[in-house]
């Protein structure tokens, strides 16, 4: 037995791909406001907020192996997606100008609106009346103003001994209130050349499935047919043609809903990557992305511009509909956004890192970016990180983004029902957007700060502002704490 | 043409492999944290927004359209 011990060639040392255990929180704040709601049909508010919290947990399972797990709830408020349903029906005292009228969308209308006959379904006094008004500019009250994404990922990545290949596998699922997804994926990934070469490949997938909600004037439609004027949430609801008559010749007959509201998307990543010099590196990546199935937003409205304007709410704000004056009336939609069941997207990006000294570094990034739908889209970046001292890091960033329109988008009201496909979506419109921010890191190099039996390894803080072309502006910020075991 | 283009730029890169060779004790520069050819992890919340906002995404690491009711 003794001389069988020592006759065993002892394993040799084999650093650990990763050391311990690592929690990261992430958190996001994001705000923006713009006037082209897609909702709307590429009119209206397209306010919205969200948040996300996030934790990433990273666990190594021996020498080679990492798990990674990442979790996380997206919440936002939509002021556009809320107008999915945009009528509100209100109990309202008439005896307010509507020259009064603020953001309380309708809580204040022209007395002579109750007297005139409108409709009043529920008339309990002398000038009390509920009725339903709505408008582009304003968040209503419906239930799709607000939902939250909830997103858990899970990763797998295993080195070779010589730490020259490695191989990773993950699976990915969220939730949202009409969205649910399913993904997963398979990498492989070869250092040579001294470790001074790298090329990676990807392939993902995930398969997708709508719970498509429609605008309620459509839902109506699909619900009830042609009788919908009469039934439903339109039963004693006055519509109102262009001249503010009451009218019953509303009829969105191109409407359909979807039958198939799957969505899958596959992709396939090749990067290279390569050390130039003592101070400067490079990448180049593509994807080649495919996806099928429901690739419209089942509840972007569609005005057609060879069809008539139909309204629900007070027919004084009819000429200011396109205007922010526009209180209290919502356009009635003729269908919902039409676009292809297939496209095939190609980024292709570089990145070239440059180390200028020990307090500057250059981090740069362009993409060329093309699609069967008629996109072609150039994006560029300039990252300048900036040593302060040992623990802290600031760097400025700009990045300025163009794109030209897909073949089927117009603005609103532009689209001809004869068209096979059209959107009034303006993130598929031709724009140009610049994005200019800081960030500031902290590093715990001796990890001081304990926790819950973690130490800190960082801090990160980082702030952007956004500039849309078509006038949408956003701001984003985001924190996230390291933690080391 | 774009495929040709896509075709050079990889060959052009992979005679890159040719240049000079560092050891390990040469590359304290690139292995600096600042020269990671990654996004960083907070560039995560901004990429979602992008994908929404904007119709081009990918070849950066990030999402490329699945797993949202995006595009």
């Amino acid at each position: 037995m003794i001389t069988s011990g020592f006759s065993q060639t002892p394993e040799p040392y084999k650093k650990k791909v990763l050391e311990s255990t690592e929690i990261q929180s992430l958190f996001s704040y994001y705000a923006q406001q713009g006037v082209h709601g897609a909702v709307g049909g590429g009119l209206g508010s397209e306010e919205l907020v969200n948040t996300t919290p996030t934790i990433v947990v990273t666990v190594p399972l021996n020498e080679d192996v990492v798990l990674t797990v990442d979790s996380g709830i997206s919440t936002y408020t939509s002021a556009s997606s809320s107008n999915i349903n945009p009528f509100m029906s209100v109990g309202v005292l008439g005896t307010q100008a509507k020259a009064n009228s603020t953001s309380e969308v309708g809580l204040s209308r022209p007395q002579t609106w109750a007297a005139s006959g409108a409709s009043s379904s529920n008339n309990t006094g002398s000038n009390l009346v509920t009725m339903p008004i709505g408008t582009p500019w304003f968040a209503s009250s419906g239930a799709s103003r607000k939902d939250a994404l909830k997103h858990i990922s899970a990763s797998i990545s295993e080195s070779s001994d010589d730490r020259n290949t490695i191989k990773s596998a993950e699976l990915y699922a969220s939730t949202e209130y009409d969205y649910q997804s399913f993904g997963f994926g398979a990498g492989w990934a070869r250092l040579f050349n001294e470790k001074n070469t790298e090329i990676s490949l990807k392939a993902k997938v995930y398969l997708d499935q709508w719970y498509p909600i429609y605008p309620t004037e459509l839902h109506e439609y699909g619900l009830y047919g042609t009788d919908f004027l009469n039934r439903g949430y339109f039963n004693g609801v006055n519509v109102l043609n262009q001249d503010g008559q009451t009218t019953n010749a509303y009829l969105p007959s191109q409407f359909t809903e979807w039958k198939n509201s799957n969505r899958s998307s596959g992709t396939f990543s090749l990067s290279f990557s390569q050390i130039l010099s003592r101070r400067i590196q490079v990448s180049l990546s593509t994807d080649v992305v495919y996806q099928t199935g429901l690739l419209s937003t089942p509840y972007h409205r569609i005005y057609f511009k060879d069809r008539p304007n139909y309204y629900i709410g007070d027919a004084s704000f009819i000429d200011v509909y396109d205007t922010t004056k526009n209180f209290g009336v919502f356009r009635l939609a003729d269908d919902i956004e039409r676009l292809p069941e297939s496209r095939v997207k190609i980024p292709i990006g570089g990145r070239l890192n440059m180390y200028v000294n020990d307090w500057l570094t250059l981090r740069s990034f362009y993409r060329y970016y093309f699609d069967d739908w008629g996109i072609q889209a150039q994006t560029a970046s300039l990252e300048m990180p900036i040593k302060l001292s040992m623990n802290w890091t600031v760097y400025p960033s700009f990045r300025y983004y163009e794109q030209s329109a897909a073949e089927y988008f117009k603005p609103f009201g532009e689209h001809l029902s004869t068209q096979q496909f059209y959107t009034s979506d303006y993130d598929l419109s031709s724009f140009t957007s610049s994005q200019l921010g800081f960030g500031i890191s902290y590093k715990d190099i001796f990890t001081n700060i304990k926790a819950f039996g973690f130490g800190l390894k960082n801090v990160d803080f980082r702030f952007q502002h956004y500039y849309r072309s078509d006038g949408l502006e956003s701001i984003i910020y985001g924190i996230g704490v390291k933690f080391v075991q | 043409m774009k495929i040709k283009g896509l075709l050079v730029a990889i060959v052009f890169l992979a005679s890159l492999s040719s240049c000079t060779v560092l050891k390990e004790y040469e590359k304290v520069y690139v292995n600096d944290e600042e020269m990671l050819l990654s996004s960083r992890s907070l560039e995560r919340f901004e990429m979602t927004f992008q994908i929404y906002r904007e119709a081009a995404a990918g070849a950066n690491g990030g999402k490329t359209g699945g797993g949202c009711g995006c595009n």
